[in-house]
């Protein structure tokens, strides 16, 4: 028997937690605004899922594992480089309470690639972050 | 305190054993009381005090509990026959962990083995960040295996073996 935490406070918690992480502004998706900083990072939440099991009664179900996407950005490759290390050695394995709201059995970190966007001039880091929340 | 009252994964049982080269196992009773005797055994992060343990770093808990005896009997002129349950024996754990010559958890473990007659308390905990579920039991250690294989990270694998009888204990911090 599980519930279905609030995909609200998920995003309260990824903001509290990345922005404890890092000194650098965290912000909830990319804002073209946002390009004339020199460094900040962007998160989306995505793939919010419990599985279903025998049906009839809902709360018959596993555990969430929900993924967020962190983006860095910064016109240095190497801060950028080391911004996702800040993010990789604080968050990989990470198992405790998340953002001061929800324990979180285990955080599981995927560096996926780097790119860079010549029009804005900014260096990106794509990240993502699977929570594996028991509730 | 209730009871974890929630879905829990896997990854959140950890295994911690008593760290003394020539321990004392818990007794029948302590090994299913939690407060001063397996509370000691379980660390910190799975909310034990972890005064007298050390964690062995598994790559994951095997299933536990006991093993299925039954006797089967048939009975002739009956359509069905009938399973009755014997005294079934705690389940040995073969456990597998990422070898780590250094780690001190291993290393004894490798000391037990060796002597195959090291009475140890080990316990699994299962912990929600907030309350911990312990099942506690005595064994020995047996087939150590060291596997090498090029694919992967080298891996440790050796066999917890209940001393069986009532040496065995769940216990919460509840």
């Amino acid at each position: 028997m599980t519930m279905q935490l609030n995909p609200y406070v998920y995003a309260e918690a990824i903001q509290a937690q990345l922005a404890s992480i890092v000194d650098v502004p965290v912000y909830a998706n990319f804002n073209r605004n946002y390009a004339t900083e020199s460094q900040f990072l962007t998160w989306q939440l995505r793939n919010v899922h419990q599985p279903v099991y025998t049906g009839q009664t809902q709360s018959n179900k596993g555990i969430d594992t929900p993924t967020f996407q962190i983006s860095v950005f910064s016109q240095s490759m190497g801060n950028a480089f080391n911004l996702s290390n800040d993010i990789l050695q604080s968050l990989h394995g990470y198992s405790g309470e998340f953002g001061d709201q929800f324990f979180v059995a285990k955080a599981d970190v995927f560096w996926l690639y780097n790119t860079y966007d010549n029009e804005l001039g900014l260096n990106q880091i794509i990240l993502d972050c699977t929570l594996y929340v028991p509730a | 305190m209730a009871l974890i009252d929630k879905v829990l994964p896997g990854y959140v049982a950890t295994l911690w054993m008593q760290d003394d080269a020539t321990p004392t196992p818990l007794t029948d009773t302590q090994l299913g009381t939690w407060t001063a005797q397996v509370t000691t055994i379980v660390g910190t992060s799975a909310g034990g005090t972890g005064a007298s343990g050390m964690q062995v770093p598994v790559e994951a808990i095997p299933a536990f509990g006991s093993d299925d005896a039954v006797a089967a009997y048939g009975i002739a002129g009956q359509r069905t026959g009938a399973k009755i349950t014997t005294q079934n024996q705690p389940t040995s754990m073969t456990i597998t962990s990422a070898w780590n010559s250094a780690d001190a958890a291993m290393l004894q473990i490798r000391e037990d083995g060796y002597s195959g007659s090291v009475i140890r308390t080990y316990v699994v905990a299962v912990y929600d960040g907030t309350d911990t579920v312990a099942y506690a039991f005595n064994a020995r250690v047996g087939g150590l295996q060291w596997d090498m294989s090029p694919a992967a990270e080298g891996k440790f694998m050796f066999t917890l073996h209940p001393v069986g009888g009532s040496s065995y204990g769940w216990s919460t911090n509840a």
